[in-house]
This record gives structure tokens, sequence and C-alpha cells, in this order.
């Protein structure tokens, strides 16, 4: 039976591991490539990296980095943060990145997602949706660009349907509004998408026990769930994310065999 | 012994190699392993690894691009009888064709052609069965006696990444099932070639046995 994934994510900055409250106040926590390392190790299904500030600066993300990391991490390796055209996907690829996420990249440039995924198949295009909550929307919730900084006026949902369509593989739908917050996902957001797109979704941002991951998949149908901060400082481990999990009658990937 | 990843513009071949890399050192294996497209070190090799993302009709183009290199692999892989792995779409590639986007050709080395997953129903949680079928799954194993599953539990999980399954009327070509809305191949083979619908190269310390056996193994 299929195991609902638990993915760890780095934020990475100048080849350093970070994570802030809603991505301001960034703190350095080490070295991304031996925590992707040890990620893999006690049992993350996938690694995520993101280059948060790439955008911002137009800076390339560390090819070095993620190379490093492929020779030592056996499990799947995405890799996103300004990714802007296809020879930033061969690249990054190369470099032995599984999968690439796009974000800004992609509302500026719809046909990237169709580029990407003809070119490098629908299995590596990761649509992330950094989505707010905006009443005027139609479906209640706003795209936004540059780590939530700023509005698009674009509709969430209309967004995501338009990215299965056009070739993404997975979708990344992360809650600005509870990213950083530690108190769970936006359970209504998550819904409204799993539910109205065929592809996975990976839900993402408030994650702050265990109990919210369980929370998400069961009551809005997550296919995965990331995190970042809550594993990245201690506070709760990959394994008792997964006890939770199993407890609650949820197939998890056990890789103590 | 010489093992040849088969560079042909499709796939993650960093991956593989490091995967492959990595299965040797640990086990003190005595390996070279090359990845290239030249058709003078694939005639030479002894082992060969097809890997393969993205979509059946790019994967074959690819193939066909290189002058020979079709052709070349079944001589080696039926006349000259060479070990075989076939990955994800690699894999896809062993059968007589595929339905993703047109109707495309692979070898024919097995019976059997690719065709949509089937998403009917929910799955036990009640959720959509979404496409592509992408994380972590177990295989049923048919013939737990074959090398290639030496120390390998059905409690143990691969990664799958993929959107069409195999159907196939040769049932004893099928050496393991995994489950997902439907029962699909997840490695096929015969005598000296295998092929896997997920990737080992990715599937952690699971994977990592995987390439081992397949290296120990002596068809």
């Amino acid at each position: 039976m299929l195991s609902t994934r638990v993915i760890a994510c780095l934020d990475v900055h100048n080849g350093r591991t970070v994570k802030g409250i809603n991505f301001i106040n960034l703190k350095d926590a080490g070295d991304p490539v031996e925590q992707a390392k040890q990620y893999s190790i006690i049992g993350a299904d996938e690694i995520c990296f993101l280059d948060i500030s790439a955008t911002n600066e137009k800076r390339k993300t560390m090819f070095d980095v993620i190379s490093k990391t492929a020779e030592v991490c056996f499990v799947p390796l995405t890799v996103g943060g300004g990714v802007n055209n296809l020879s930033d996907f061969r690249e990054l690829l190369n470099s032995g990145a599984d999968k690439i996420s796009i974000n800004s990249s992609a509302v500026y440039n719809p046909d990237l997602i169709r580029q990407s995924s003809d070119k490098f198949g629908n299995q590596c295009v990761v649509l992330a949706i950094d989505a707010i909550a905006n009443n005027e929307m139609p479906c209640g919730y706003e795209v936004t660009t540059h780590g939530g900084r700023k509005k698009t006026n674009i509709d969430v949902l209309k967004w995501a349907k338009q990215g299965e369509k056009n070739g993404a593989g997975e979708i990344l739908l992360t809650s600005m509004n509870s990213d950083g917050t530690k108190k769970g996902y936006d359970l209504k957001l998550t819904k409204l998408i799993s539910k109205n797109v065929s592809v996975p979704v990976i839900a993402s941002g408030g994650a702050g026990s265990p109990k919210d991951m369980v929370e998400v998949v069961l009551e809005a149908g997550a296919s995965a769930v990331l995190a970042a901060s809550i594993f990245h400082y201690g506070i709760h481990s990959i394994n008792s994310v997964k006890k939770e999990m199993l407890k609650s009658g949820i197939q998890i990937r056990d890789c103590e065999y | 012994m010489n093992l040849v990843i088969i560079d042909y513009g499709s796939g993650n071949l960093k991956s593989v190699e490091n995967a492959f890399k990595n299965a040797v050192a640990v086990n003190n294996l005595k390996f070279r392993i090359k990845v290239t497209n030249s058709l003078k070190m694939i005639s030479e090799a002894d082992h060969l690894v097809l890997p393969g993302v993205g979509s059946f009709p790019d994967c074959k183009k690819g193939l066909k691009r290189i002058v020979g290199l079709f052709d070349l692999l079944t001589y080696e892989v039926l006349n000259k009888k060479k070990k075989f792995l076939g990955i994800c779409v690699g894999m896809q590639l062993m059968v007589n064709y595929s339905l993703e986007k047109k109707r495309t050709s692979g070898f024919g080395w097995l019976n059997g052609y690719f065709k949509k997953i089937k998403k009917d129903g929910l799955d036990y949680l009640g959720r959509d069965y979404k496409i592509p079928h992408i994380g972590w799954n177990n295989l049923n194993i048919k013939d737990k006696m074959h090398p290639i599953f030496k120390d390998i539990s059905e409690k143990e999980q691969y990664y799958f990444v993929h959107s069409y399954a195999l159907e196939s009327k040769n049932t004893n070509e099928i050496l393991a099932n995994t489950i997902y809305s439907q029962k699909i191949p997840a490695i096929i083979g015969k005598d000296n070639y295998i092929g896997v619908q997920f990737h080992p190269e990715k599937s952690g310390c699971s994977g990592q046995k995987f390439i081992y056996n397949w290296l120990k193994w002596k068809p």
C-alpha cells in the first residue's frame, strides 16, 4: 500500500540551512548536505531544498550543494527557488535533483510548466503555490510570489487546475497565513485543492506537531506532508510523526528494514 | 566487471550513477562504472543499465537519436545475453509498446503494453487515487527464491513515480507486483534481463539492497 510521504524541507541561503518565522528573521541552522543525509537516514521519504532568497536576489541555487547531497542521499530530492527557465531545470537535474519546484517563475511565465514537463516529464515538475486567504478571490485564496510579499490577483484553485493541465506532476501547497505559526496546516485550503486536482497535493505551512500532520491527511486528503522547522530544531522527529500517523491508521514507510 | 549506464539524453543519470557507485563501494565489489552512449563501450561492457525518466515516446526518440543504439541493445541483451537492468521508462521500453501520448513500440523483449493507471474508487483513507502514482510502495514478490530478492522483505518499500502500468498476458514474466488502485507489475524479467518500475537509486537502503542483489546476480 502506498505510504503517505513525510517530506523534510530545508530552506537554504548562501549554502546554509535557515528557517525563519514567516520567512523573516532567518536563523542559521546548519549544513544542508549533512542535514539532508541525516534526514534520509532517519526516515524522511523525500528531501526538499528551497533556496528562499533565490528569487529576491535573482541568484541561482547552489548546484554544488545539490550534487554533494545527491552523492550521499538516496531518497528523492526536490529543489526549488530561482528556477526561471529550461536551462535552470537542466542544470539542477544534472546536478542530481529529481524534481524541480517552480513558483514565482511559473506565475510570470505560465508556459514554463508546459515547456518543462514536455522536456523533462511531468514527474519532475512540482508546482509550488504560496496561497494567502483573500475573500475577494472566487475560491477564497490568492496566489502570492516572492515569499508571500507580492500579490498576483490569481485565484489559487484556478491556478492549481491550470498547472495540472499544463503538466505539473505534483502541487506543493503552502498556506502563507499558517506558515511559521506552528498552529497546524490550513485544512480548508488543502482540502479545496486536493479535492479538485487529480495530481498529488503536498501540504505545507504551519506544522507544529505530529497531530497536525495526521489531521491534514485524514481531514484534508493530503498525499504528503512537508515541514521544516519542527524537524529542524528537534521539536519533533520524523519518527514521532510517522508513529502518530501509524497510530491513526495512515500507512507510512518504515525504513528499519 | 564493466558496468555501463546508458546515456541517451534521458534519465536521472547522476542519481543512478551515485547509487550504483555507493553500492559497489560499500560492498567492496569490483565494478568499473561508466556513464556513456559509446556503442563501443556498450558492446564491451559486461552489464548494462538503462535508466529513463519522462515520457515513453521521448525516451524512445532519445534512444533512436544515437544511431545503432536501439538494435545494438537488443543484440547485446538477447544474443550476447548480457545482464541488463531497465529502470522506470527504461523498464517500460522492454515490452512491445506503450500507449503514452501515442502508440510507440519498445524493444519487445517481454510481452505486453503500457496503459494509463486506472483510478477507480477511493483509497483506504477515502482519498482519490492521484496520478502519477508517486511515493513509496510495497512489492508482492512472486518468486521469493529469485536471487534479486535476497534479504528483501515484502514490508520494505520502493519509490515509484509513474502514470502508466504494464498489461501483460505472460504472468511468468512478472516477478513482483505493487498495488495502487490496481495491481501494477513492479518488476518484470526473463533470463538475463530485468526491469523495475520503481527507482532503486532513490529507494534508500532497500534500493541499495536491490542494486547489490542485481550486481551479484548471475543469470
